[in-house]
């Protein structure tokens, strides 16, 4: 069985075609700075495993766009289908999760820049070198770069620089539940969410 | 907090002039606190009579001073308001069993504060126990309970406030992290109570509340003038509404049928301060026939897009008080600025960062800051969550917004180009401009403010007593800078710095007014040793050192989330902390290695 592939698009190369939902589509917008392990990690899961779906249906297709804009955004074009070919987002884990974990097996990292597309196998740990590569070289004034910092072990100053280098906005937590139970409740209008909720939009 | 045992023994004898009589009559009328300290300072006499007459203390953080302590010096206080966990609590940053119990606090007052009528724990750990040995001491008297953002208690906990508490006009848990059993506390307050004025349990999960239970309190209460209630149907309330004659403030409820449905919901006369969650454009016109009246609109957690913001705002000329999300945009701010020119607060949240959760118009930018400054200039309180910023915009508020006392900006992270950085001038201005200014919050990214912009910040802001810095100055050099300024500056947040150790402790030392600091994501050691530069008496220095987190997301999926190192220092009374958690670890001088 041939492995997935999923290609996001952190760019927004790729205009969907307008559709009227109750949240107006958005433009082209860019990533959070970051990085694009910020970006990963950022996104729905839902439509991470939606574009999983798609991909897994689309062989062919070299392009997935991961926003689907015919539908609401938190539900796959076919559902049933999907789950039933859905396995725990396995393609991203390398890449969406830069912890300290190595390993030789490699895995597809596919980069969208300026129009090309390029597909590396690449092991585990230098997916992580090439996210960090991409963040560093995209923050004007790297924290890090005039200190003289003891010098503790590799490990620690791994896990230093990793936490040093991120460190997202906070969110306050009434927002955060609030846009929690807004995403259920989307999710429950939809056709095949659950009917408890008789919500029009 | 302002207890110096040291300085009573330089005070002189009774000064000559006034009677203890005369002193009696005037002390009670004094209530700033500030104004208390310094009357308490003068000699034995006029401190004993502060202690006998000041009717209510504010503890900044709990661990800096005793329960004993507190009834030793203020026995007679009636209010009391007890703050624990650092403010990052409410970002998610700070381990929930930090600390902050209020039970030593509660068995004091049961005890010993015999006219404590008010009581306020915000972000404490309130356990059952500690209702049930309230109600049972306090019971008689109690007219306030606020139980603000805690966590630790159950709806059984409740159960004992809303049977043994007959007086409470007050029962505040916005925001609490309560266990739901079922609703029958809800039931004994509308059983027992008849003078409730406020009642609030917004933002929690309480839904096994009965609305018959509410339209009971509104009937049984004639003063009830404020209810903030969790996600119940609004069409439930039809009753309830009609019940609250007076009611002016309400919040909450929940929007699931049929848009045309709410139509016929009538509201209460007199409501002028008002947020309906999940109101989504369909259901917002029932709020124009009497939108002229509203003084607060809460839009946080409505469905409105910038379009509907528009269409809401400019019929409310009597705005004083708006909170919503970025989705407002700076088509809205400039509405906003039109037709609310008494606004006197508003605050700007960050939305949903996914795509196509929300108006792609909704970002707020120097375009709607400048529209705002010139157009409301009544501001006081002003707190945003910009996509774009430029020094101008920050110059316009610096010279519009006179009143202003409380002014946060954070620059979200989405878009990789912003049109003005330094913002170092527009900074000097906004700080110079305001002259009112008492709290002040900048939370940038790096080249955002450099060194220089920092000493503007330290050499401008002479009344500020509560910064927020995040990603701001270039190295130690402009936070050194910093600190030769800043003469009011009593509690210092910051994060996402670049600084030192050894900096962030000279720091410290040289800031005059400092009491409380708050430090997570700088270069940090591994053995935090260079901190021990503001090791002195009654400093109390605790780290939580950095932490990887597994947490569920929103799908139920494990994520390692990973929490950088805090520093957390203070001035205490009470020596260290002793209920200290894994996640703590306090820096001891004499035991450091």
């Amino acid at each position: 069985m041939s492995r997935a592939t999923v290609e996001l698009d952190f760019f927004g190369m790729e205009k969907e075609s307008s559709c009227k939902s109750q949240f107006q589509r958005f433009l082209d917008r860019r990533r959070s700075f970051r990085g694009l392990q910020g970006a990963i990690s950022k996104m729905n899961p839902e439509l991470i495993k939606s574009v999983i779906a798609s991909g897994l249906t689309n062989q062919g297709q070299e392009n997935v766009n991961p926003i689907d804009s015919n539908k609401s955004f938190s539900v796959p074009s076919s559902p049933k289908e999907a789950q039933s070919l859905l396995p725990t987002l396995p393609v991203l884990s390398p890449v969406a999760r830069a912890t300290s974990e190595k390993g030789p097996e490699t895995a597809p990292l596919t980069i969208f820049y300026k129009g090309t597309v390029s597909i590396f196998n690449v092991p585990r740990d230098k997916a992580e070198s090439i996210l960090k590569l991409a963040v560093e070289g995209s923050s004007k004034n790297a924290e890090l770069t005039k200190s003289e910092v003891a010098t503790p072990s590799s490990d620690q100053r791994q896990l230093l620089e990793t936490l040093n280098g991120d460190l997202p906005i906070a969110r306050k937590k009434s927002l955060q539940r609030f846009l929690d139970k807004r995403r259920e409740r989307l999710t429950c209008a939809s056709p095949y969410g659950c009917q408890s909720l008789r919500r029009y939009t | 907090m302002e207890e110096n045992d040291n300085k009573m023994n330089k005070t002189m004898t009774s000064p000559v002039g006034m009677s203890d009589v005369v002193l009696g009559c005037v002390m009670p009328y004094i209530h700033d606190p500030k104004d208390r300290d310094a009357v308490s300072l003068v000699c034995r006499r006029w401190y004993e009579l502060d202690a006998l007459t000041r009717k209510h203390i504010t503890i900044a953080l709990c661990y800096t001073t005793s329960p004993d302590r507190l009834r030793r010096r203020f026995q007679h206080l009636e209010s009391l308001k007890l703050k624990g966990k650092p403010r990052a609590a409410m970002f998610n940053l700070i381990p929930e069993d930090w600390g902050g119990y209020v039970t030593p606090w509660v068995n004091e007052i049961a005890e010993n504060f015999n006219c404590l009528k008010s009581l306020h724990f915000r972000r404490m750990i309130v356990k059952d126990s500690d209702l049930e040995v309230l109600a049972r001491s306090r019971g008689k008297v109690l007219q306030v309970l606020k139980l603000d953002k805690c966590s630790g208690f159950s709806t059984d906990g409740l159960l004992h406030v809303g049977r043994s508490c007959r007086q409470l006009k007050t029962l505040f848990l916005e925001e609490s992290l309560i266990v739901e059993k079922d609703g029958q506390w809800l039931h004994e307050l509308a059983v027992n109570n008849s003078v409730m004025e406020t009642l609030n349990f917004y933002m929690t999960d309480l839904v096994k509340v009965s609305f018959e239970d509410l339209e009971l309190i509104a009937r049984n209460c004639r003063n009830l003038a404020s209810v903030k209630i969790s996600d119940c149907e609004i069409l439930d309330l039809v009753g309830f509404f009609p019940a609250a004659a007076v009611l002016e403030e309400f919040c909450g409820g929940s929007f699931n049928e049929q848009p045309d449905r709410y139509y016929a919901v009538s509201f209460p006369p007199k409501l002028c301060r008002l947020g309906l969650t999940y109101m989504g454009k369909n259901e917002m016109p029932i709020v124009f026939p009497f939108a002229s009246l509203l003084k607060k609109l809460d839009l946080l957690y409505a469905l409105l897009d910038t379009e509907d913001h528009c269409l809401l705002i400019q019929r409310c000329p009597n705005l004083e008080v708006l909170e919503t999300r970025n989705v407002i945009g700076d088509r809205g701010l400039e509405v906003l600025a039109r037709s609310c020119k008494r606004l006197k607060r508003l605050r700007i949240e960050r939305g949903a960062d996914e795509q196509g959760m929300e108006d792609e118009e909704g970002v707020v930018s120097q375009r709607g800051l400048m529209a705002l400054a010139q157009g409301c200039l009544e501001l006081e309180y002003l707190a945003v969550y910009v996509s774009d910023i430029t020094n101008a915009s920050l110059e316009y508020i610096g010279t519009y917004s006179k009143n202003l006392s409380d002014f946060r900006l954070v620059l979200l992270d989405r878009e990789e180009r912003i049109t003005d950085l330094p913002l170092d001038n527009g900074v000097r201005a906004l700080l110079r401009g305001c002259e009112k200014l008492r709290r002040f919050a900048l939370y940038l990214r790096p080249g955002g403010l450099t060194d220089v912009g920092l000493s503007y910040i330290g050499q401008y802001s002479p009344n500020v007593r509560w910064m927020l810095l995040g990603y701001v100055g270039e190295s130690d050099a402009g936070l050194l800078e910093f600190s030769k300024g800043c003469p009011s500056l009593q509690k210092l947040e910051m994060r996402g710095c670049c600084f030192s150790e050894h900096a962030l402790a000279v720091t410290v030392m040289q800031l005059t007014s400092l009491r409380y600091l708050w430090v997570q994501g700088y270069r940090a050691s591994q053995s935090g040793r260079d901190l021990l530069a503001m090791a002195r008496p009654f400093w109390n220095i605790e780290l939580i050192p950095a932490r990887r987190v597994v947490m569920n997301d929103q799908v139920g999926e494990a994520v390692v989330v990973e929490h950088p190192a805090h520093i957390l220092a203070y001035y205490s009374l009470a020596g260290p902390r002793t209920d200290f958690p894994e996640t703590v670890i306090p820096l001891d001088p004499l035991v450091a290695a």
